[in-house]
């Protein structure tokens, strides 16, 4: 599709004011990390640092403690999840497409129609359940919880691209004297190679975000993970150049994935998109 | 004498053991919580003074539309989630409508539309909470000093006039990407050959749109559509980082009225029952979504 003229000149106005819109904010948080406290609560606001420094990322770095804390709890969460999603999601989504069993499709349904209950509905009984299991304010207790958001999708992901492998390959791999679980590791698994990506980015940036589990699931500031303990800083610290160095800190690996993987994610969506 | 498996029953037994585990994760995470949660909203229980919950019936569901700060809540998740299904529909939908026609610098745009969604919402919400600032927000900064209108400066989290359509238009910034995407998507589906015939039947521009375009699109709505109302419904943690409710209960949506009752009263028969009403909502409104979009 191609346009002319005043029509293209336009569409391209619009994408660059829309471009700026959405990524205002970002470059925002990016400047203010930079500057000086004194620059930041000036009564003369500037955008771009007169006097760009690294103190606020000295001060995150050094006070580290608290902030590493977070971190750490954010990656360990996030990774567990992801593992743990992608190697289910990677089995049942084989299951559910080639291997025939009893209530196969009930259960299909079941994973379909568990997404659309709100969290609200099921965060009381998981808080009680975890209490009960004291695994509260760990990591295991966010890990698990969160694998369950991510998981019904990512199945339905790996279901769809297990289907669309061709039956032939299971056929050969079969004369080759193959049993099901050395057909799934060393045949199917490579060439879902884009679902599996899929998966993770996925699974990975709704963990890493996750909010509403991790305040609920994780009181204790040892627990939290920064999604969460960065909202509490709010009330406390006005110190803008801190928070903007934390802020970019925390959104740092996302979006550096993001840069990686940009090319993946958006194909694999528009894959799954279409595919329905 | 032990038979061995055939390859028809070894799938099916294999194909029991790769569910399992899946289904261990949704049974105990979701069905059973959902059960025992049902339970619960029909019980008295304190989780900080009662030992057990105390079973009473349907009480708490009567409560529920007696609490006038329910039926607010009520109000202000309908508002909130009207405005913002229609807003990311319609702007995601022009948003995917431009990129698709633009072939330039594609990279750039796609990638910027779409960063929003890789940003913790949460932290958006800190972000944007300090950018609306009153008295120090670049916001207001820039409306009195660099553009000198100081009149449209505006304390935008604590007036209550105001403070909705702020946690919209943080939510639009956060979503309009993965919904443009999609319809993006759905756009590149349709084949060439539909313009083709409509370009010989002399159809032009915006006609091409409404003619070609929208009917074809049918598989995408239900998706966008979907998303867009689970995202409105369920909405929680803008409110929650931007506003905590406020000003007054100016944006208290159902979700956080769930959450204070749950962890701040420890009241979670009523927070439950709270819960199961917002989850038949959700439902009504997903499967209207589902016969609209096949219908259509």
């Amino acid at each position: 599709m191609e346009l002319k003229g005043l029509a293209k000149i336009i569409v391209i106005m619009l994408l660059i004011t829309l471009s700026f819109f959405f990524l205002l904010p970002v470059l925002f948080a990016i400047f203010t990390s930079f500057k000086h406290q004194n620059e930041i609560l000036s009564t003369h606001l500037t955008f771009w640092p007169h006097d760009p420094t690294l103190f606020n990322y000295k001060y995150v770095l050094e006070r580290g403690a608290k902030y590493f804390t977070y971190y750490k709890n954010s990656i360990i969460i996030t990774l567990g999840g992801v593992v743990i999603t992608t190697i289910l999601s990677a089995m049942s989504g084989y299951a559910f497409a080639k291997l025939p069993f009893k209530g196969r499709d009930l259960i299909m349904l079941l994973v379909l129609y568990v997404v659309t209950f709100p969290l609200a509905a099921v965060i009381i009984p998981i808080y009680i359940m975890e209490y009960n299991l004291n695994i509260l304010n760990t990591n295991i207790g966010l890990i698990l919880p969160n694998v369950m958001t991510v998981l019904p999708f990512s199945v339905f992901i790996m279901r769809g691209v297990f289907m669309g492998i061709p039956k032939e390959l299971e056929e050969s791999a079969e004369i080759d004297g193959c049993g099901i679980f050395r057909t799934w590791l060393n045949i199917m698994l490579p060439n879902a190679r884009n679902g599996l990506a899929l998966v993770m980015i996925f699974s990975f940036y709704n963990i890493w975000g996750e909010y509403m589990l991790g305040k609920t699931l994780a009181t204790e500031d040892s627990a939290m993970p920064i999604s969460v303990a960065l909202t509490l800083v709010k009330g406390e610290n006005w110190n803008f150049g801190v928070l903007g160095a934390v802020i970019v800190l925390a959104i740092m690996p996302p979006i550096l994935m993001f840069i990686i993987f940009q090319k993946h994610l958006v194909k694999g969506l528009m894959q799954g998109a279409v595919k329905g | 004498m032990m038979k061995m498996p055939t390859r028809e029953q070894a799938r099916k037994i294999w194909g029991i053991i790769f569910v399992l585990p899946t289904f261990l994760f949704i049974f105990l995470f979701m069905v059973y919580p959902l059960i025992y949660s049902f339970y619960i909203s029909l019980s008295d229980y304190n989780f900080v003074y009662d030992v057990a919950p105390k079973f009473v019936g349907l009480k708490n569901y009567f409560k529920a539309f007696a609490d006038p700060t329910f039926i607010v809540s009520m109000k202000n998740t309908f508002c909130f989630a009207g405005l913002f299904f229609v807003l990311v529909m319609v702007i995601s939908f022009l948003i995917a409508l431009l990129l698709y026609y633009c072939n330039h610098f594609s990279w750039f745009f796609r990638t910027s539309i779409f960063i929003p969604i890789v940003i913790p919402i949460s932290l958006v919400c800190i972000l944007f909470s300090w950018m609306f600032a009153e008295n120090f927000g670049i916001v207001n900064y820039f409306l009195s000093d660099v553009l000198h209108l100081p009149q449209w400066a505006h304390a935008w989290l604590t007036d209550p006039k105001t403070a909705m359509d702020i946690v919209i238009l943080v939510s639009l910034w956060c979503c309009i990407g993965f919904e443009t995407i999609l319809f993006l998507a759905g756009l590149q589906g349709i084949s060439s050959d539909l313009f083709e015939a409509a370009a010989v039947d002399g159809a032009t521009g915006w006609r091409k749109v409404f003619y070609i375009i929208l009917p074809n699109l049918k598989e995408t709505y239900v998706i966008t559509g979907i998303w867009a109302i689970l995202q409105g419904l369920k909405v929680f943690v803008q409110p929650m980082v931007l506003t905590q409710g406020g000003p007054g209960n100016a944006t208290l949506v159902m979700y956080m009225h769930i959450y204070n009752n749950a962890f701040l009263h420890f009241d979670l028969g009523y927070a439950a029952a709270l819960a199961f009403i917002l989850s038949v909502i959700i439902l009504f409104f997903s499967i209207l979504n589902l016969k609209l979009s096949s219908s259509k």
